[in-house]
């Protein structure tokens, strides 16, 4: 259990976390979801102690991170891949972080080969690729097989394989009852490995609710339609409720109605119709709709998201 | 790569704590810290160089006493030429006390170091005491190889070292802890600076730019700070009585008081690095 409570951080003028609170509990994976910059990772290390907050308190099972007596029991984090020394092996590097709390070698050989880093243990992390470095990441944050785990970026630089491994991984360990916290601005991936979302954009909690609530509450489906004679598809489908988008020379994106009823429409005013398609609305344009107005680096060119982003809650 | 997923947690043997098992200890942390000194190449390459140095070092000034013909100089003399190598270890020892810590910064292991140690003031205690330990015997050992290896050539030459003599024997011991006082010293800035680049600076620029130039300004000021510097004032431990009366004149440190000055600078900035230390974001 992670209880964050009005968490600040401010560097100099600048707000990295603004008055965050939010509750990860154990037993499903939470996934920490928003824009690079939003503030996860600086929430993140708050959460182990490393920053300190401007203001608020966060706290692991009950206790602030530091006052734990024995740390890596009670959390195992994977901060940054590049937490290690370049001069040490994979193996030396778990054997100092186990020789703190006395996690015997069998643990460390343990976690060696859960990660699969066996081959590599004895080289020197400065050769590692990113997937090796989160592999050595991830088996530092299992070494005191602990209650919570907070993952920042787990999948970043993983190949499919290493992918589909992490997802595995954290839905096993929730199911073991364990609290699990998974940061990501992958909102695809978050869709597969996630139970709950806690979703930022430039330092504030934008939502904290069921995956399923957050791609519901964005609004259930739209209509692709694609008629050479969209003009007069448009005022056919004219009334009260009904919104309809030009995507494109002759595609519509209708909503407020059902591909039925749109379907129906256009036979009754005779235009004909090349595709009619209900798009159900994903975790990416839910996503899309509750950061659009915190994503800290705008592109500027690129596919207009205004259709999607008028209905934010 | 097949990775076994199912086994996160064995029934038998795992991390977690057992009674009277594993937990956060201030000896775990120390043998921790241990395991990391001596898993860095760097580190043993630099206590291979440091001894060589020092051995070397010797064995030129040893040479270079008996080719000056003089009527010796007696056992005190013999002990300053055996650890004169100081002179040069010194830097290396310094590079060593530095990189311990700031490499921790600069590769982003200080936030695994931390994340383990909450606290983060053991940890730092513990990278000392491993320091200290760590050059204290390399300086004890350097400065026995030295002395092994100048024997036959100190041999009749009036400079032949009499370990029984208190001010020779003060000498060499007194060298070992000079260069532990200089790695500690060297280990608070790199905690304070945080910054390999930046650390070394200021630690080298202290011992070969600083001190020396205050010790020639012929200006009151700068000679009457000169001999409380840190380095100048800790060298006194290794230098024969004699050297001592005509560096400082009246109100020469004695030996033990000028080592006493060093270390006052050490706890003074490792203090204000461990203040720092807690209060910094990682």
């Amino acid at each position: 259990m992670i209880e964050a409570r009005g968490l600040t951080k401010r560097y100099g003028s600048k707000t990295a976390v603004d008055d965050v609170t939010f509750t990860v509990r154990p037993g499903q994976v939470t996934g920490f979801l928003g824009p690079n910059g939003a503030g996860k990772s600086t929430t993140m290390r708050m959460v182990v102690g490393l920053d300190r907050p401007t203001h608020g308190t966060v706290t692991v099972n009950g206790r602030p991170y530091a006052q734990h007596r024995s740390p890596l029991h009670e959390v195992g984090a994977l901060l940054d891949a590049k937490a290690v020394h370049t001069g040490r092996s994979a193996l030396h590097h778990l054997q100092a972080m186990a020789a703190t709390h006395g996690i015997g070698a069998a643990r460390v050989h343990e976690v060696i080969a859960m990660t699969g880093l066996e081959s590599v243990a004895r080289k020197r992390v400065g050769g590692f690729s990113l997937g090796m470095g989160q592999r050595l990441g991830i088996a530092s944050a299992l070494l005191g097989d602990p209650h919570t785990l907070l993952l920042d970026e787990p999948v970043n630089g993983l190949d499919p394989e290493g992918v589909l491994w992490v997802r595995t991984l954290v839905r096993h360990l929730a199911a073991e009852g364990r609290t699990v916290f998974l940061s990501s601005h992958l909102m695809s991936e978050m869709a597969l490995t996630a139970d709950h979302l806690v979703v930022v954009g430039r330092g504030r909690v934008v939502a904290d609710a069921p995956v399923a609530e957050i791609i519901g509450r964005a609004g259930a489906v739209r209509v692709r339609v694609r008629t050479p004679q969209a003009g007069r598809l448009s005022q056919a489908l004219a009334r009260g409720g009904v919104e309809v988008t030009s995507t494109g020379p002759d595609t519509l994106e209708v909503s407020g109605t059902s591909a039925e009823e749109v379907g129906e429409a256009a036979a009754a005013a005779g235009v004909v119709l090349h595709e009619l398609t209900p798009v159900a609305r994903s975790l990416e344009d839910a996503y899309m709709s509750l950061t659009a107005d915190e994503v800290e680096y705008h592109s500027t060119s690129g596919p207009a998201l205004a259709p999607a982003l008028t209905e934010r809650s | 790569m097949t990775t076994a997923l199912t086994d996160t947690r064995r029934p038998a043997s795992t991390g977690r704590p057992a009674p009277g098992g594993s937990g956060l200890t201030f000896p775990r942390v120390v043998a921790s810290e241990w395991i990391k000194l001596r898993t860095l190449r760097s580190t043993v390459w630099t206590l291979v160089v440091t001894v060589a140095l020092m051995v070397g070092v010797a064995l030129l000034a040893a040479w270079g006493f008996t080719q000056a013909a003089e009527d010796g100089g007696g056992s005190a003399a013999g002990a300053f030429a055996t650890t004169v190598g100081s002179n040069v270890a010194q830097m290396s020892i310094a590079v060593l006390g530095v990189l311990i810590i700031t490499g921790e910064y600069t590769t982003g292991m200080v936030r695994s170091t931390f994340a383990a140690v909450p606290t983060r003031l053991p940890a730092l205690a513990a990278k000392a005491l491993v320091l200290t330990a760590t050059i204290l015997v390399v300086g004890l050992v350097s400065v026995a190889l030295a002395y092994l290896a100048t024997l036959p050539l100190l041999a009749g030459t009036g400079l032949e070292i009499d370990l029984g003599e208190p001010e020779s024997l003060r000498i060499l011991v007194g060298t070992a802890l000079y260069l532990t006082a200089v790695a500690l010293l060297a280990f608070a800035f790199g905690a304070l600076i945080r910054h390999s680049a930046g650390a070394l600076a200021a630690v080298l620029g202290l011992l070969l730019v600083v001190e020396p130039l205050f010790g020639n300004i012929p200006l009151a000021f700068f000679r009457e700070v000169s001999p409380y510097l840190p380095s100048t004032a800790g060298s006194r431990v290794m230098m024969p009585d004699e050297f001592n009366a005509a560096l400082g004149g009246e109100a020469a440190l004695g030996p033990w008081q000028g080592y006493g000055v060093m270390l006052a600078w050490v706890a003074v900035v490792l203090a204000i690095a461990a203040v720092l230390l807690r209060r910094r974001d990682a």
